[in-house]
């Protein structure tokens, strides 16, 4: 971030980019300022504002963990103005971002214990960030199991991880939501593989993101289950303009999204005013 | 018009919409504003809340707009209606909305009033203090006001809106029913136009300079536009699309001509002169000018006015080979 | 230091002409010949001020300019390797360029204390917005002790009122004949030094004067709104009809937005020319229904009902929980006045402790 000035991103550039779906695209970004890149420092689960001059800014998450830091990597799902152009950004080409924002995940709190995450096709990147960063350290937490489900095996991001993450200790339970030629996996939507995999909530954490009816579903299914709503955490969308809690635009109520969230509990959640 | 015609005009509406209600599942009319000077629509859906419909010259909103604007005031009920107080120029706009058939005929209970003209608020305020307004009534042709200061009269050639001295169509062109006397007209469809043959009268520069001036106070709040009960892009108005992007968010005054100039381009030959984005307007532009140009020219060219035969087609809604003036 | 001066009307645009030499003086005035309307603009010889009613429009675009480029920015290809991009990004704030003061003369205090709202959300957070922040810095207030209250005032119902100089620079009381005007803060103090030879002080009479009127107005009683606002609004956030009956009358034209001296929600948007263009920072309304439209196509507030329930949650609600308990409102009650249905945001306030919206 610009400490003198937050509306002002730092200009960066793009050093590799892989297509991995038809509509997501993951982009691994620099800072231009190598003395900035090296002193960036940022918590999993915290976004940043991605800039295409002459287009706009969009929000994502800092999909990279802080333990690797060689780049910066967002995975953006082309669905508007500003998407649209970053998606035929390529290696060399200049991008602005404006980061660390928001508060990231409480990861401290969760050592200990087992984890939980469950994703639907883009929803999966938020998760990415806590999951690596847990694989990096890997004897603080418990058991780590990811539910990670798609529309098809093609809207299925980060299949050249799969390997990686099982490696690090992972339980990877990966589902989709129909038979498809080729596929030798499971089938069924993300709530019910939930419901069949039935992980117990004693000392678990439980962090949902994807389309709004998978988290709805998955959220039922976690009550079912016996979760509390503090062990359950979510990423929140919202649209956002300034991203540093000025423009007004992100209200949940007296919180702003980009300030206290995109993270939130559901607890949390269920003192706000009822507005998602 | 007098109080005691005010208050007979108010008893013969709550009679005639208490005689209709079993019909009707809403009634759109004014009640009270915030003060003596104002109205507010109000939504009557029960017998207890009749009573709080009024008709008076400070009944200035045009209440079709609701109609069609999302989210559009229509029974859920279908053998119900939904009934709308209308002056003279707001059943215009009745009769355009009908004819581009945004609402049915059918599903209307029409309640006219023959109109002498609304109390323009601003012009008011040019002529007294704003406060302490204890009554406000019209009478013999003035506006008569007491105030902090005593008692104040004002012509009501001064204090009306600019709309109401050129008004054509004082009686309601549709209705259902019509509460109070058949009004005269002011002026004839001929003599109109005189605010605009003013300006086309004068030289170019100067016409360039009125709307300089006048445009470049327009803070692109789009009131005007959300007033108008005949702009139904709505969501998809082209100030604010980004894909294809038509305006950009600087602030000169060649943004501000643009969407003026297109939102009056889009009423042409629809636009029926109801003078509410005039009326809302923060900034005080007689933006209902652009409009009348637009008008003057379709009645020379194309003979049609706007809002007035329920059975036209709007020329430029229609193509008809057999048009010989163009 | 000179602490009080005494304007004659008649001298009025004399001293305003005196403080233009040195600072950029803002009045209210008459934009155009047979408008109502008084607006804040740029004073210049021979500008009359007009200081006996109420603007239409705040002096906001003083320290919030409708539309200000926050950056410029210039896309330069590699005459050597086309494909090569690089951009050059221009922040203006680097610019260390101290501009002249700014005076606000004539502003009420309905008008200034909108200001307290701003100055909390764009310099006390945790980020601090640079550009408001210079202009801040540098802006005065000399405000009037208002004595023209109407129908769709209510200053003194949300913790202010007619005599109110929280966070002004000096008071204008008007008198008969004139003015008594008097510094109220240190930074403000070189303001009435610079008048020199015009600094009249005013006589024992006059100061009698100024200080009967200033006590009256400040002695009219508050007439609060119910304590417990905040928690009756969200326990009446979710009742759908009573914010229905609020709302139906609603054009979602957002005049009431550009009109408040609290909102100040923005957008940015990039425009591009070219190669170049520029970052804009420019008004927005959350009464705008695509507001807070998703890419993915949902809109969390589809309706004006959600919107102007927000909107009266963050004035009367969501500000006064995040600030201590202030509210979001001055009352000068421009929205009601201005609103092309007359929608009244006090009655809206007072019924959410009732049983239903006497709203209409």
């Amino acid at each position: 971030m610009n400490a003198l000035n937050p509306y002002c991103p730092d200009l960066a550039t793009v050093q590799e980019v892989i297509q991995e779906t038809h509509n997501i695209r993951t982009l691994r970004i620099r800072l231009n300022d190598e003395e900035k890149m090296q002193d960036f420092s940022f918590r999993p689960g915290q976004v940043g504002q991605l800039s295409v001059f002459g287009v706009g800014e969009s929000t994502f998450v800092i999909n990279s963990p802080p333990t690797r830091k060689d780049y910066l990597q967002f995975s953006v799902m082309r669905v508007g103005e500003v998407t649209k152009r970053i998606h035929e950004l390529n290696a060399g080409d200049p991008i602005g971002v404006r980061a660390p924002l928001g508060n990231g995940f409480a990861y401290e709190e969760m050592k200990g214990r087992d984890i939980l995450f469950i994703g639907g096709g883009i929803g999966m990147a938020p998760l990415r960030t806590l999951l690596l960063h847990m694989i990096d350290n890997r004897t603080d937490y418990g058991d780590i199991t990811v539910i990670y489900g798609a529309r098809s095996p093609q809207d299925l991001c980060y299949t050249y991880e799969f390997d990686e993450w099982r490696a690090g200790g992972v339980n990877l339970v990966l589902t989709v939501d129909a038979e498809f030629p080729g596929w030798t996996g499971r089938v069924g939507f993300v709530p019910t593989v939930l419901k069949e995999e039935s992980p117990a909530p004693d000392n678990r954490i439980a962090i949902t993101c994807g389309p709004p009816i998978m988290i709805k579903f998955v959220l039922f299914g976690l009550k079912e289950l016996g979760y509390e709503d503090h062990q359950v955490l979510t990423t929140l969308e919202k649209r956002m303009k300034c991203g540093v809690g000025i423009c007004g635009r992100c209200n949940l109520g007296p919180k702003y999204v980009c300030l206290d969230g995109p993270v939130f509990s559901l607890d949390q959640l269920g003192k706000m005013v009822p507005e998602l | 018009m007098t109080n005691t015609d005010i208050k007979q005009l108010c008893g013969l509406l709550h009679e005639q919409v208490q005689a209709a209600l079993p019909e009707l599942e809403t009634v759109i009319g004014w009640t009270q504003g915030y003060d003596l000077l104002h109205t507010t629509p109000v939504f009557v859906r029960d017998a207890n809340s009749i009573s709080k419909l009024i008709w008076n010259p400070f009944c200035s909103q045009n209440l079709t707009g609701y109609l069609v604007k999302t989210p559009a005031v229509q029974a859920t009920d279908k053998a119900k209606k939904i009934g709308v107080c209308v002056k003279g120029c707001d059943s215009r706009s009745l009769v355009a909305l009908i004819q581009e058939k945004f609402v049915s005929r059918d599903s209307l209970y029409i309640l006219g009033f023959p109109c002498h003209g609304v109390i323009d608020w601003h012009r008011v305020m040019l002529k007294v203090p704003a406060t302490g307004i204890q009554a406000a009534t019209v009478e013999d042709g003035q506006l008569i006001l007491e105030h902090n200061g005593g008692l104040q009269r004002l012509e009501l050639a001064d204090v009306l809106a600019r709309k109401c001295l050129r008004c054509v169509y004082p009686n309601p062109v549709i209705h259902d029913t019509l509460i109070g006397k058949v009004a005269t007209p002011l002026v004839t469809v001929e003599n109109a136009y005189r605010d605009v043959e003013g300006l086309e009268q004068q030289s170019l520069a100067e016409r360039l300079d009125f709307w300089r001036s006048e445009l470049d106070r327009c803070m692109r709040c789009y009131a005007c536009r959300n007033a108008c009960p005949l702009c139904v892009c709505q969501e998809r108005c082209i100030a604010e699309t980004r894909e294809p992007k038509w305006l950009t968010q600087y602030m000169s005054i060649s943004e501000k001509y643009l969407f003026h100039f297109i939102h009056a381009l889009h009423l042409a030959g629809r636009c029926t002169e109801c003078g509410e984005c005039e009326r809302v307007c923060p900034m005080e532009i007689p933006v209902t000018l652009m409009k009348e140009e637009l008008s003057k020219i379709i009645r020379e060219l194309l003979g049609y006015e706007a809002g007035v035969n329920l059975e036209a087609v709007p020329p430029l809604l229609t193509f008809s080979p057999d048009e010989t003036s163009i | 230091m000179t602490g009080k001066v005494y304007i004659a009307q008649p001298d009025l645009e004399k001293v305003l002409s005196k403080l233009a030499g040195n600072m950029d003086v803002w009045v209210p005035a008459a934009p155009a010949n047979g408008k109502w309307g008084v607006e804040f603009m740029p004073y210049h010889s021979g500008l009359a001020p007009i200081l006996n009613r109420r603007s239409s429009l705040p002096p906001k675009k003083v320290l919030l300019p409708q539309m200000e480029a926050l950056l410029r920015f210039e896309y330069q290809k590699d005459p050597q390797d086309p494909s090569k991009v690089t951009l050059r990004l221009d922040d203006p704030t680097a610019d260390s360029l101290t501009s002249r003061p700014v005076l606000v003369f004539g502003a009420r205090p309905c008008d200034t204390r909108g200001f307290l709202t701003l100055d909390r959300t764009f310099t006390n957070g945790p980020y601090v917005d640079a550009y408001y922040r210079k202009r801040r810095e540098n802006t005065f207030f000399a405000t009037l002790v208002c004595g023209e209250a109407d129908s769709a005032c209510f200053c003194s119902s949300v913790g202010s009122g007619p005599a109110d100089m929280e966070g002004s620079d000096l008071r204008l009381i008007p008198v008969e004949d004139g003015y008594v005007l008097e510094t109220l803060t240190e930074r403000a103090a070189f303001i009435l030094d610079s008048l020199e030879s015009l600094a009249l002080p005013p006589t024992e009479i006059q100061e009698a004067a100024a200080k009967q009127i200033n006590d009256e107005i400040s002695s009219q009683p508050a007439s609060g709104f119910p304590p417990g606002t905040v928690e009756a609004f969200r326990g009446r956030f979710e009742n759908l009809g009573y914010w229905q009956e609020a709302v139906e009358q609603c054009l979602s034209c957002g005049v009431c937005t550009y009109v408040c001296p609290t909102c100040y929600c923005f957008t940015i948007t990039d425009e591009m020319k070219n190669l170049e263009g520029a970052r804009l920072r420019s008004w927005d309304s959350c009464m705008f229904s695509h507001y807070t439209s998703e890419a993915s196509g949902h809109n969390p507030r589809p309706t004006k009902l959600e919107r102007y329930r927000n909107r009266v949650g963050h004035k009367f609600s969501y500000i006064p929980t995040n600030y201590d308990g202030m509210i979001g409102c001055c009352g000068c009650g421009r929205c009601i006045r201005l609103c092309p249905v007359s929608i009244d945001i006090r009655k809206v306030v007072q019924g959410l402790k009732e049983e239903t919206c006497e709203c209409a």
